[in-house]
């Protein structure tokens, strides 16, 4: 089998730090954070009380008809709007050889947020003693919740609503692989084009957990930074002094399309997707891995996918969480897959600027990819100041860095073990 | 198409009937149905107050004693997704990790692990316990609850409910460390994963994959949900066994039942290099979504004669060499015949002979589960060349013309078609075959 090549001709975002593409990479160079006191309910008591949140968007900006979206959720709507600027930028749309039954949707998109107020109500107005009486429950619920606040929970609703956007009828999958999932997706994703099911994939992830709920699971964990009187600088992958992950939120959505097709429609083509590699740890609920050698599978299955050696590799988009264990399993893991050249390869996270935004991340991360292989710019890992003996690369600190720039390699890592890595390369 | 053959040669079944295709297929043969009413929690209430639920389930009998303190933290879909795994790896005569640590060939490396999952909903009993240690004048304070009533939560919380956890449970327990994936796409979840773990042992990433789904809605919340989407049967309370009736003509809605399958595939290579039993072989997929689909007041079986289409177009078979057809058989009038409509385009003429078969009526609706289960009954029929009955089947609705009957029928079969659809309007197909060297 010989498969077929895959290539990115769109790009969307909607993130802590912009509502594009083009802005979002700008504050990224000027090592600008993404991280505020959480407005979006009362955090003031939570043991982190700041994340970093898409501030003041306006689905109107990128969707021509948002009434279709009328009862999405706020991850759905990030995802909505970063899938138009996508699909705007393919220009899709204006090529007469597109069948909507071969294009498809592959995502990695979160749950909704729950109807909060009217949920936790609930469970106080139908408390009874030490149980809760669900015949009252039910009662109380059928006159509370709502049809659409309830079913738009479901994470496939996002699948949904953008294959109602652009009329797609394809193969249409969301998957949740916590951190990782949106890297997964895109990597999937492209098999499905590579072996021909497919010629275009509408491909990324969306997610929210920046409510009482998330932020609560997360505290209980203790994943979260807790500094909270140093916030915009609580996010500090591979820093000595890093005390856990900034919770973020937003979407990035990619188009990817068959090589030949976008060739042969004049279509831009932003980069190539090379190589995928996926594994499990299998190790333990909490914790990763310790040897990394989950993570380095990751990472040699797509270099063997893309049929390279780790010295093609110019920049890795760490996964870089700002958590003691996952920078110290990852810099370990880079080193067993790059032996020497782990210290020649820059590698940066910028979830430093972004925070995390879970199963949105990958995507958000490979988009930095491309536009470093455009504008010939590593993104950096700001809040570095400290050096942790046991992350010992060059992590591109705290200042962007012209290079050269032609082959680079993502990667993440999901809470429970699922490692994903992807690479792409410039199109010559 | 992939050129590695693909095939199955394990079923781990968890349903209303019991743990293992043994009770399922006995409640199927029998036509008996597995709906009662539920015990879980006080249904009265709901306009549903019935379901297919487990009995006295828990997943700690189906782990190694040495993981038996992590059953704690896994929410009812972990733990059927747990059960069926190891069900399966034994049916399959694969020793893992978990079943036969001594006698392990297969490197953990290439065992794959792929799994659909729904939303999993929170023990309300748990976070009711803590959201009540932290009220003011009688209403949740958000200021207490962060000072705190979160500490009132297990620092685990979290992880019970992540849906990627059904995976890591398996991946950790049968050491499983090749791909990973977790499907959330509602019912269309058991086919997706497994055509995508097809996809895998073909392309050469794994030898073996684990897939399948799992989940539970037999809870408040999914009984809510699924009553305000109009879907459950509410007119069937008083009689439980017969309320989940797809195809039939007084068929009224669908009814909750919890559960699922994971399904061992295997390389041909492979499962014949170990002299494995083989189920039956995977020849075809396909994948469509409507894109109407967002608007869930409107039923929709999610493009699914798209699904069939390109699942028998990639078998290479015309539609009349099918012997066997899965319906998904909801129950809920309107997805019936829209379920029926698009098996009707994409089978043509051969929709009336082609025999059919729902196995709602007997173990209810059970979301990402359901998928597996209906792969694992195709596979079933083609290797002992028998097709079950389909319970609470007793009159046709003039609008569902598929061949189905209350009769167990012997014949024989070389290719099988399931297929099914989600809310929210995705669908996904495959073709079975008959296994022959």
């Amino acid at each position: 089998m010989n498969p077929r090549r895959v290539v990115i001709t769109g790009m969307g975002t909607v993130n802590p730090l912009g509502h594009d593409v083009e802005s979002t990479w700008r504050a990224l160079m000027e090592c600008r954070s993404g991280v505020s006191r959480t407005q979006l309910f009362d955090a003031r008591t939570f043991p982190s009380t700041f994340s970093a949140q898409v501030r003041d968007y306006d689905l109107k900006n990128d969707v021509h008809n948002p009434s279709r979206h009328s009862h999405a959720g706020r991850h759905c709507r990030f995802a909505v709007g970063s899938a138009v600027q996508a699909w705007n930028q393919s220009q899709l749309a204006k090529w007469d050889g597109l069948d909507s039954s071969r294009v498809g949707i592959y995502l990695g998109s979160g749950e909704g947020s729950l109807d909060f107020d009217n949920f936790i109500s609930l469970l106080v107005d139908a408390w009874d003693q030490n149980k809760l009486d669900t015949v009252r429950w039910a009662k109380l619920a059928y006159e509370r919740l709502t049809l659409h606040r309830e079913v738009e929970q479901e994470a496939n609703m996002v699948v949904a609503h953008l294959a109602s956007e652009f009329g797609v009828r394809g193969p249409a999958v969301n998957i949740l692989t916590a951190c990782a999932a949106s890297t997964q997706a895109i990597g999937e994703a492209a098999w499905q084009v590579r072996c021909g099911d497919v010629d275009v994939m509408i491909t990324g992830g969306a997610h929210s957990m920046i409510h009482p709920m998330g932020i609560t699971g997360f505290n209980r964990l203790t994943a979260l930074s807790t500094r909270n009187n140093q916030l915009e600088s609580a996010s500090r992958p591979f820093d000595l002094t890093r005390d856990g992950f900034v919770l973020g939120e937003g979407a990035s959505i990619i188009i990817i399309e068959e090589y030949a097709q976008a060739k042969a429609r004049g279509a831009k083509m932003l980069a190539e997707i090379v190589g995928f590699g996926s594994s499990a740890d299998a190790f333990r609920i909490t914790d990763q891995d310790p040897d990394g050698s989950g993570a380095a599978a990751s990472m040699r299955s797509a270099l063997a996918d893309a049929r390279m050696s780790p010295a093609d590799i110019d920049y890795i988009s760490a996964h870089g969480t700002g958590t003691k264990q996952n920078d110290q399993v990852e810099t370990r893991a880079v080193k067993a897959v790059f032996g020497d050249l782990a210290y020649k390869v820059p590698i940066s996270s910028v979830k430093s600027m972004l925070g995390h935004l879970i199963a949105a991340a990958g995507a958000t991360e490979l988009i930095t990819c491309v536009l470093a292989i455009r504008d010939q710019l590593l993104p950096p890992t700001i809040n570095l100041h400290t050096a942790d003996p046991d992350c010992d690369l060059d992590y591109v600190p705290n200042a962007p860095r012209k290079a050269n720039v032609r082959v680079c390699m993502s990667n993440s890592f999901g809470f429970g073990g699922q490692n994903n890595t992807l690479i792409i390369k410039e199109v010559l | 198409m992939p050129e590695r053959r693909v095939v199955i040669t394990g079923l781990g079944l968890v349903t209303a009937a019991g743990a293992g295709i043994e009770p399922f297929r006995q409640a199927l043969g029998e036509g008996r149905s597995c709906v009662k009413r539920i015990s879980l929690f006080n249904p009265d209430g709901f306009t549903s107050t019935v379901g297919g639920e487990l009995d006295d389930f828990s997943a700690r009998s189906f782990v190694p004693k040495d993981y038996r303190k992590a059953v704690k933290v896994m929410a009812r879909d972990i733990e059927i997704a747990v059960a069926a795994a190891d069900l399966a790896f034994r049916d399959a005569r694969l020793p893992t990790r978990g079943t036969d640590p001594d006698n392990v060939k297969l490197p953990s490396a290439r065992l794959g692990c792929n799994i659909g999952a729904g939303l999993i909903c929170s023990d309300l009993n748990e976070l009711g316990q803590a959201v009540n240690s932290a009220l003011s004048d009688g209403h949740f304070d958000m200021i207490a609850w962060g000072q705190a009533g979160m500490q009132n939560l297990t620092p685990l919380w979290l992880l019970k409910y992540l849906p990627n956890m059904l995976a890591c449970h398996v991946t950790i327990i049968h050491g499983a460390q090749g791909p990973s994936n977790t499907i959330i796409c509602g019912d269309a979840s058991g086919h997706l994963s497994i055509a995508e773990a097809w996809r895998q042992i073909a392309r050469g990433d794994a030898d073996a994959v684990i897939a399948g789904g799992a989940e539970s809605k037999l809870n408040p919340m999914g009984l809510l949900r699924q009553s305000k989407l109009n879907r459950l049967c509410a007119s069937r309370n008083d009689k439980p066994a017969s309320a989940c009736r797809p195809f039939d003509a007084a068929h009224d809605g669908t009814v909750i039942g919890e559960g699922g399958g994971l399904l061992v595939l295997e390389g041909l290579d492979h499962a014949l290099g170990r002299g494995a039993r083989i189920y039956a072989e995977i020849v075809g997929f396909g994948a469509a979504c409507d894109p109407l689909g967002a608007d869930v007041t409107r039923p929709t079986v999610g493009g699914l004669d798209l699904a069939v289409k390109k699942a028998i177009a990639q078998a290479g078979i015309a539609p009349d060499r099918l012997g066997l057809l899965v319906a998904h058989g909801t129950g809920v009038k309107a997805e019936d015949d829209l379920e029926s409509r698009a098996w009707q385009t994409a089978l043509g003429e051969s929709l009336r002979r082609v025999p059919a078969v729902a196995i709602t009526g007997a173990i209810g609706s059970l979301f990402a589960g359901a998928g597996a289960i209906e792969l694992a009954t195709a596979a079933m029929a083609l290797h002992e060349q028998t097709i079950a009955p389909t319970v609470n089947f007793e009159r046709p609705s003039p609008d569902c013309p598929l061949n189905l009957s209350s009769e167990i029928r012997s014949q024989s079969l070389d290719y099988a078609v399931s297929g099914a659809f989600s809310i929210g309007g995705q669908s996904a197909a495959c073709v079975l075959k008959r296994y022959e060297p």
